[in-house]
């Protein structure tokens, strides 16, 4: 059109040119200004959003972790401790009951020896008395059946031979 | 009544090229403005549902609801992240995105709004009423119209023209502000190895600057007329396809010949229609595309040759994408 035409420069030949370059430049800047920065906005905001939920979600699950992981090496310590107390309660156990049959027994050793040391003495009383009561008795025999009075000599002897004697019955 | 019809049906080429409605107005121009307003309404509602929502909205705030906002979405991220990041670099791209991307949605605005037969429409409705400004249309215009709105801006070397006259102030701009004035022109002189070589190189360097030049000029033009190409041609398409009954009936064919092949000329108008749906968005991504790449080239001040390779590099991990628009 341009070539065909008498006047190449004149305006109601190129003004379709005109146009699109005006129109073009106004749509640019209108675009530019107001349109494409909305748009730049919108997805950047989304993008932000959804980065800024996988960190805090990455976040919750590194804490989550460190978490579980103090939990877990709490209840292993506190397995520790009950195994550590509960050993301890059994050694105080086993210390308390050895103590208690120590005691026991030197109690019943004790008890036992007393018991005995009594049996000793109130046999030996009684031996003694037994001893006592039958030489009264045989010298009292022996007077009536000699008729007449043991002197304190012969009572000693007499007393001396039943006693031998008593032993060798005894023995 | 008909015969317009008819003339359209004889003269598809007539049905895509742009048209005067008076002396300076064009139809183009028109389809520039709704475009534009089309785009606004559009990517501003589609804004709205992307941006985070009131407080009250909850974890909802965060999500885009409007299916024209997830469209837009979708679009926004896999251009930005997937295709201008990866050639562009992270540094330009953020710079660029927003020029780039307003690129982008205004060709494919354009392009989609052309595939819309609102002049047909306006044809339609003359028909229907018997009278047809045609003939009220003043003779000394070059394109005159029957119509008042429709068309296909992008189908005009002049509006593409425009389109691709951004791009190289936008090339120029970035080369001047990464390399300064002096730098753009050492840069079109061959490089500094050249410019700042042995003497005797520079006898070549007017021929490089003269190729240089020639190739920051050519490079959008190709932008320009690979869109126009695409959109006259493949409206050209359309309107054969659908106008063969017509040409059938101007020839003389019989009914049954002409409906047959309205039919089936019409079945493959409709088939095509979608194909130029995928031209329409593939033309707007192959401009913003080779507009990005210009703009990286343009921003390297050292090796050429490594330019060159970086852009195919990227052509070859994006499909071809610069080759696709060439053969296209």
């Amino acid at each position: 059109m341009i070539l065909a035409s008498s006047d190449p420069i004149a305006f109601d030949t190129i003004a379709p040119y005109i146009t699109a370059v005006v129109v073009f430049v106004v749509f640019f800047a209108i675009f530019a200004q107001f349109i494409m920065p909305t748009i730049t906005k919108g997805l950047d905001d989304r993008n932000n959003k959804i980065l800024g939920e996988i960190a805090a979600a990455e976040a919750a699950r590194t804490e989550a972790k460190a978490a579980q992981a103090a939990f877990e090496k709490r209840l292993v310590e506190a397995q520790d401790e009950a195994t550590k107390t509960i050993a301890a309660a059994r050694a105080d156990a086993q210390r308390i009951a050895g103590e208690l049959r120590t005691k026991a027994e030197a109690e019943l050793a004790d008890l036992k020896r007393r018991a005995h040391d009594d049996m000793e003495s109130a046999r030996k009383q009684a031996v003694a008395d037994l001893e006592a009561h039958a030489a009264h008795l045989a010298v009292s025999v022996a007077g009536r059946i000699l008729g007449r009075e043991i002197k304190p000599a012969d009572q000693s002897t007499l007393i001396a031979d039943s006693l031998k004697e008593l032993a060798a019955t005894r023995n | 009544m008909l015969q317009t019809i008819f003339a359209s049906g004889a003269d598809p080429v007539g049905h895509v090229v742009d048209k005067n409605i008076n002396e300076w107005l064009t139809l183009s121009m028109l389809s520039i403005v709704a475009g534009f307003a089309v785009a606004m309404f559009v990517l501003v509602k589609a804004a709205k549902a992307i941006q985070t929502g009131p407080e009250s909205d909850g974890n909802r705030r965060y999500i885009t609801t409007s299916r024209l906002g997830q469209v837009i979405e979708v679009m926004v991220l896999h251009l930005r992240d997937e295709m201008l990041k990866p050639v562009m670099g992270e540094r330009l791209a953020n710079t660029w995105t927003p020029f780039l991307l307003s690129q982008f949605f205004f060709v494919l605005t354009l392009n989609l709004f052309g595939l819309v037969p609102w002049a047909d429409m306006q044809e339609a409705v003359f028909v229907v009423f018997g009278h047809h400004p045609h003939f009220d249309v003043p003779a000394n215009f070059s394109q005159k119209s029957a119509v008042y709105f429709g068309g296909t801006a992008t189908a005009s070397i002049l509006v593409t023209g425009g389109l691709a006259t951004v791009s190289l102030v936008a090339i120029l701009y970035q080369s001047i502000r990464e390399l300064g004035i002096l730098g753009t022109l050492e840069h079109l002189c061959g490089g500094p190895d050249l410019v700042r070589g042995p003497i005797f190189l520079w006898l070549v360097i007017p021929l490089i600057f003269v190729v240089e030049l020639a190739g920051l000029i050519i490079k959008p033009a190709a932008l320009a007329i690979r869109l126009f190409a695409n959109m006259v041609a493949g409206h050209t398409l359309l309107a054969v396809l659908f106008g063969f009954g017509a040409a059938a009936a101007k020839a003389g064919a019989g009914t049954f010949g002409v409906a047959s092949i309205t039919l089936l000329s019409g079945t493959f108008g409709v088939l095509i229609s979608f194909l130029e749906l995928f031209v329409a968005l593939l033309q707007a991504f192959i401009f913003m595309f080779l507009t990005a790449v210009f703009i990286s080239l343009m921003s390297h001040g050292d090796d050429h040759a490594h330019d060159e390779e970086h852009s195919h590099d990227h052509a070859d991990s994006h499909g071809h994408a610069p080759a696709t628009a060439a053969a296209h």
